[in-house]
């Protein structure tokens, strides 16, 4: 082979390789990145927290919406599934699970509005190949890495919506089944 | 000499595939397109935002700008980053937005800058949403502006103050079936007119 072509398909190698490798390290990277600094910044994993009222003051995590009251869940199923119970909402509202990838493996509506609304939702999260026993009318989410985030949704333009999404964070849970 | 060459090759394809690879995902650059599959009238999106469906470039852009994203049966996310007439949105500019009903439960229209985060200021002044259109007029026939001071006249106020160079994001939660299936013949897009620009802070 000649030498300038020994050089172009090493590149060309070497591009392809590093590019993909990259771009498809980089999501798993950026979630326990974020993850890692929810930690250092008090929060601990299955247990519900409120975030502050989003302002540029307060944000954390990139395009934060305003409109909307935050609470989160850190999950961790290496030692067995985790359930979630959440109230439902008067406006819009939705409880959703992100998994290591930062795919989004779950979205639930809270909006209790709809007809098939269920006052609570409740859901499990395990680890693939988990032996998981629900009930009816529980979700069952499975993710491939035991690290995944929960994160409830709910339209809280004002300060008194915030406040009394905020109040119900005491009553939902997010532990071990 | 073959091996010097092809060492030279390899190094050289690995660091532009790094460099090509933070491109892609909005680590350097602009960072206002999650998606650009779809495009209507200049707001961009991505139907697989969110989902396993994503390809790598998709999903490593929303990991670095719009982390925890939701798939589209939930909510769409669309962005926008210049005006009606095509120049880059700034906040050395003033803006008026808009649009009418859309096709989705709730909606709203937020400022970020180019880094993907509301701009540092205290205005308040960060969205504009349903419950606003709803209030202020006819949620069919809304507007609001954009400044990076509040206009005396009353009208809805999303404050520039300090973005830069900016992007919105329409968000449209629970949308509807039409929107989905057909997004360039359902979706209305606002619009956004360059009411006038002044000195650059």
């Amino acid at each position: 082979m000649r030498l300038p072509m020994v050089g172009l398909t090493t590149f060309v190698i070497g591009f392809a390789a590093v590019h993909f490798i990259a771009l498809n390290a980089l999501p798993g990277y950026i979630m326990s990145t974020a993850r890692d600094r929810l930690a250092a910044g008090g929060i601990e994993t299955h247990t519900w927290n409120m975030s502050p009222r989003v302002t540029p003051q307060t944000q954390t995590i990139v395009r934060p919406s305003p409109d909307l009251a935050y609470s989160l869940c850190l999950i961790d199923v290496s030692a067995g599934p985790v359930e979630l119970v959440v109230p439902t909402w008067p406006e819009y509202g939705s409880l959703s699970i992100f998994d290591a990838y930062t795919d989004n493996v779950y979205a639930g509506s809270l909006d209790a509005r709809l007809p098939d609304a269920p006052g609570t939702r409740r859901i499990i999260v395990a680890l693939a190949g988990q032996a998981v026993e629900a009930e009816e009318g529980v979700d069952v989410v499975t993710v491939k890495k035991p690290e995944a985030l929960a994160l409830i949704r709910r339209l809280a333009p004002s300060q008194g919506l915030y406040d009394a999404a905020a109040a119900l964070v005491p009553v939902s849970t997010c532990g071990p089944v | 000499m073959k091996l010097v060459s092809g060492l030279v090759g390899l190094l050289l394809g690995a660091a532009l595939g790094l460099g090509a690879a933070a491109a892609a995902a909005g680590m350097v650059g602009s960072g206002a397109r999650l998606g650009s599959a779809i495009d209507v009238n200049g707001w961009t999106s991505d139907w697989t935002i969110g989902s396993e469906a994503a390809n790598p470039w998709t999903r490593a852009r929303v990991a670095r700008h719009g982390l925890l994203a939701l798939t589209k049966e939930e909510a769409v996310y669309f962005a926008r980053n210049t005006d009606d007439a095509g120049d880059r949105l700034s906040e050395g500019c003033d803006y008026r937005v808009r649009g009418g009903a859309m096709p989705a439960q709730w909606w709203s229209v937020t400022l970020y800058n180019s880094e993907s985060y509301l701009p540092d200021n205290t205005d308040n002044a960060l969205s504009y949403d349903l419950t606003d259109a709803a209030t202020g007029s006819d949620p069919s026939n809304w507007f609001f502006d954009i400044s990076p001071v509040s206009s005396a006249s009353g009208n809805g106020w999303v404050s520039s103050r300090g973005a830069g160079d900016f992007d919105l994001t329409l968000r449209l939660y629970k949308p509807k079936a039409d929107l989905i299936a057909d997004p360039e013949r359902t979706l209305q897009t606002p619009s956004i007119e360059k009411l006038g620009c002044g000195e650059a802070p």
